[in-house]
């Protein structure tokens, strides 16, 4: 069935995929918010390290820079911020539970029927360029530059708002 | 010589576009609206006496012009117009009543705030009437003779915040309503029956009088006796005559109009009508003439104990339309429509006297009243001469008329007879204590600031005094010229002593003992009432119909109501509920899914989407 | 290798389905999705290198989605504290009341 070469590429995916999939359950099965960002975190840095498999290094970097690091942190703010329960309650929801999980399962299902039977064509030749990084911005300035404006431009806006949605109800 | 004849259908259209302005106009042209519901019955009249004066002259020949109306299949059905005889003099009494209660009504009704309401609805009543009169078939007679019904109810309910008057109105129409349906069914059997499914008088006529032997005696007899029905329930023949009475809750000259002079008379039209289906039953005749003669001893014996001055002439009313019922029973055609026209001037006269007393004294019970034959001179001396030919005196116009009808039943029904001498007598005896207790004797204290009453209400009393007097003469023992005509040439002539001297006695009978008893005084009037009170109070009760009729009917149909109540609420009601309640039940279950938890939206569309994927992808797999 | 990632980013995204369906507390339920727009992001890489045409572009894009996912968090750690000023929870199925 996964007549698959154990490469070293096979080894290193399945470290990381390991990682990921105990982060992630993790996330989903701790008790403790601020446990299930750490975790969060982990499934961020194993990610990371499938990129670096994927030879695309500079997305890696991102993927630490911002996710592991920006928004992990960020998470905790938003955490202590709102001073919640430090546990999850008991659900009370268990129909809703069951449904989620025979929901998620069956799509999972599909997707994963859909890539077995696919038949994927031979990949062509990958070239990352000689610095991935000066690569990928020199096509980020020149066929890609007006999205990376306009994402500027998001960006922007987000961080005002962000501003503007946290201070409003202090002043009252 | 039919030059106005033709124009004959112009007639209703003149009062029918007088309702119309005034229903336009509202309430605020209060003497516009009066002008205008006069003048429309004006100029019917004066159409109508036209016409009159061409079938006078000669027009031997019913005038008859249809058109058709309605096409089913192979069968059409046509609409129009006739003038006969019958129709033309019907035509003159209507038109003039109700032009005299037109001017009569603008002093009577001066102050009420829905004058012009009032002239709309008389117009519309006396466009319906004329409608009747004119139809030369059943089923546009029937249209017209509901549009009176509806007239007539509107009319007794005119007051309506009065709860009587609303109870009256309802009254009468549901009564009539059970005399309707008899003539309904008559119509329905006569169109089964006659040959062409014909409708119209012409042919119903030519199919009965015939003896074609189209329709079977039983039939026949049947078809007769569902219309005497309709007939009972307009005209108040017993037993449906409770109603009468109690329409006097309405205004007075309404009473004149519709409750003495015409409505009432629609069902003695009716029956001369479509008198040649009667002459073909022996037995529809007999039930007729006993129903008739029974209504009037049974009216007059009433009248006698009431102390309401209206519901006296209701009875009265009620009283003398058995009489003309008895006429046509008894197989007098003549008989039956000359009381008919001499009764609408002297009905119609009594009750605008009535009307102009009540006016001044603001009461109806005569107990109340008194000496008022000094005080309202003009309304005493009319009221006398109406008073006098109802009692059938010499030489007013009631007394020609009962004496044809007694000289009749004299030749053709002794019992018959000796029951219209003793109605006869009671009628006297009824009108003579009215009219003492009234204008004679001491004022009281409702009569004392008691005033005549304005020209407006005078003089259509003097007109139709003068009427009542005069009208009578064209029909006599020895002169037949009302019969003939109205029989097309075939004159029936009854000059019978015995009737004229037995009706003039027991008429001057009747008045010598009122007088006695409530003029002179010289008999004690509660003789009788402490001597037989079960007698006074039973007549006083009208013999307890309403009672009965309490009992009887309305009760056993409140009772079936309740329970047919009861099973729409819960039955019925409890499907309908719950039918309503599994909606919003599902509704509600619906609504639970709208809970505003995003998650639950989130899962809802999740699972769609798996559901939707598995369906589409799942469709290779099918053969 | 190609079904070996994109069988991991289904994984990763139907657990992330999961948390983001099931979750009360609306930090846990941010983090959730963005662990589902990781899942896209290993999708888009993995096919930037064993795609029919293998190019950067699968990596622009993931930077892409990766910048509009911080934007995202942000913005949504910001409603949250809002909300949380306004309602004293953070719990997803007390946020209920658009509905009326």
């Amino acid at each position: 069935m996964f007549n698959i070469d154990f490469t070293g590429e096979f080894a290193a995916f399945f470290v990381f995929s390991a990682i990921m999939i105990c982060g992630a359950v993790l996330m989903i099965s701790l008790e403790k918010v601020v446990h299930m960002v750490i975790s969060m975190a982990a499934v961020f840095l194993g990610l990371a390290g499938m990129f670096v498999l994927l030879e695309a290094e500079f997305v890696a970097f991102v993927q630490v820079l911002i996710y592991a690091g920006a928004v992990s942190i960020l998470m905790i703010f938003g955490i202590m911020m709102t001073k919640h329960q430090a546990a999850e309650r008991e659900p009370a929801k268990p129909l809703h539970e069951t449904l989620a999980a025979v929901g998620a399962l069956s799509l999972f299902g599909v997707l994963f029927y859909a890539i077995r039977i696919t038949t994927f064509p031979e990949a062509g030749n990958f070239n990352p360029g000689e610095d991935n990084t000066m690569a990928i911005g020199e096509l980020l300035y020149t066929g890609y530059v007006i999205p990376f404006e306009l994402l500027s431009v998001l960006l922007t806006v987000a961080f005002i708002g962000a501003i503007v949605l946290a201070k409003k109800e202090a002043d009252e | 010589m039919d030059k106005y004849t033709q124009a004959a259908w112009i007639i209703p259209l003149f009062p029918l576009v007088a309702f119309l302005v005034l229903t336009a106009l509202g309430r605020s042209y209060r003497r516009a609206g009066v002008f205008i519901g006069s003048l429309g019955s004006l100029a019917a009249f004066a159409m109508s006496l036209l016409i009159l004066t061409d079938r006078l002259s000669g027009s031997e020949v019913d005038y008859n012009h249809s058109f058709d109306w309605i096409a089913i299949g192979d069968y059409t059905l046509r609409i129009g117009f006739e003038v006969t005889n019958l129709t033309a003099l019907m035509l003159v009494v209507v038109t003039l009543v109700s032009f005299i209660v037109n001017v009569y009504s603008a002093g009577y009704m001066k102050d009420d705030e829905r004058i012009t309401v009032f002239y709309g609805y008389v117009a519309l009543f006396t466009f319906s009437m004329l409608g009747l009169v004119l139809s030369d078939n059943l089923l546009s007679f029937y249209i017209f003779w509901e549009l009176v019904g509806v007239c007539s109810f509107l009319l007794i309910g005119f007051w309506f915040t009065l709860p009587k008057a609303r109870a009256a109105a309802k009254k009468a129409f549901i009564v009539t309503r059970i005399g309707d349906a008899g003539l309904l069914l008559a119509i329905l059997l006569l169109f089964w029956y006659m040959p062409d499914h014909a409708l119209d008088f012409t042919t119903i006529q030519s199919v009965f009088d015939g003896q074609s032997g189209a329709i079977t005696n039983g039939i026949t007899t049947l078809i007769a006796l569902l219309i005497f029905l309709g007939a009972m329930g307009k005209s108040g023949q017993f037993p449906l005559h409770v109603w009468l009475p109690d329409a006097m809750e309405g205004p007075t000259p309404i009473s004149a109009l519709i409750h003495a002079a015409t409505m009432v008379a629609a069902g003695v039209f009716l029956v001369a009508r479509t008198y040649d289906i009667f002459q073909d039953s022996a037995a529809a005749m007999e039930t007729i003439a006993y129903i008739g003669g029974f209504t009037a001893i049974f009216a007059a014996t009433i009248a006698l104990a009431q102390n309401d001055i209206k519901r006296i002439l209701a009875y009265s009313t009620v009283s003398q339309l058995g009489y003309m019922m008895m006429a046509l029973g008894l197989g007098s055609l003549t008989g039956g429509i000359f009381h008919l026209f001499t009764h609408a001037f002297f009905k119609a006269l009594l009750f605008l006297g009535a009307g102009s007393i009540i006016h001044a004294v603001h009461t109806q019970n005569i107990n109340e009243m008194g000496g008022l034959g000094s005080k309202m001179k003009v309304t005493a001396w009319t009221f006398a001469i109406g008073a006098l030919a109802l009692a059938g005196i010499p030489p007013l116009s009631g007394f020609w008329s009962k004496d044809l009808i007694l000289s009749i039943a004299w030749e053709t029904n002794p019992l018959l007879f000796v029951v219209g001498l003793a109605t006869a007598f009671c009628t006297a005896l009824y009108m003579s204590r009215l009219f003492f207790l009234v204008f004679t004797g001491k004022p009281s204290a409702a009569t004392s600031g008691a005033k005549e009453s304005s020209a407006l209400m005078t003089v259509p009393l003097v007109v139709l005094a003068a009427l009542a007097l005069a009208a009578g003469f064209i029909e006599t023992p020895w002169n037949g010229w009302f019969g003939g005509w109205l029989n097309d040439g075939a004159e029936e002539a009854h000059d019978s002593a015995v009737a004229i001297v037995a009706s003039i006695a027991v008429g001057l009978l009747g008045i010598y003992i009122g007088w006695l008893v409530y003029g002179k005084r010289s008999v004690s009037s509660s003789a009788l009432r402490e001597n037989t009170p079960w007698l006074v109070r039973v007549l006083e009760r009208s013999y307890y119909m309403d009672e009965f009729y309490a009992a009887v009917i309305v009760k056993p149909l409140k009772l079936i109501g309740s329970a047919l109540t009861a099973f729409d609420i819960y039955v019925i009601g409890g499907i309908v509920r719950l039918t309503g309640a599994a909606v919003s039940t599902a509704g509600k279950t619906a609504a639970r899914l709208q809970n505003g938890q995003v998650q639950t939206y989130g899962l809802a569309a999740v699972i769609g989407f798996v559901i939707l994927v598995v369906a589409i992808v799942g469709r290779r797999f099918l053969p | 290798m190609l079904p070996s990632y994109l069988t991991m980013a289904a994984i990763l995204f139907c657990i992330g389905l999961y948390g983001a369906l099931v979750k009360r507390n609306a930090v846990v339920v941010l983090l959730s999705l963005e662990l589902m727009l990781n899942a896209v992001n290993l999708n888009l890489i993995a096919f930037s290198k064993y795609g029919v045409a293998p190019s950067l572009t699968g990596q622009i894009f993931s930077l892409f989605t990766i910048t509009v996912a911080a934007a995202e968090a942000a913005i949504g750690v910001a409603i949250l504290i809002a909300l949380f000023r306004l309602r004293g929870t953070v719990n997803v199925d007390e946020f209920n009341k658009m509905r009326r």
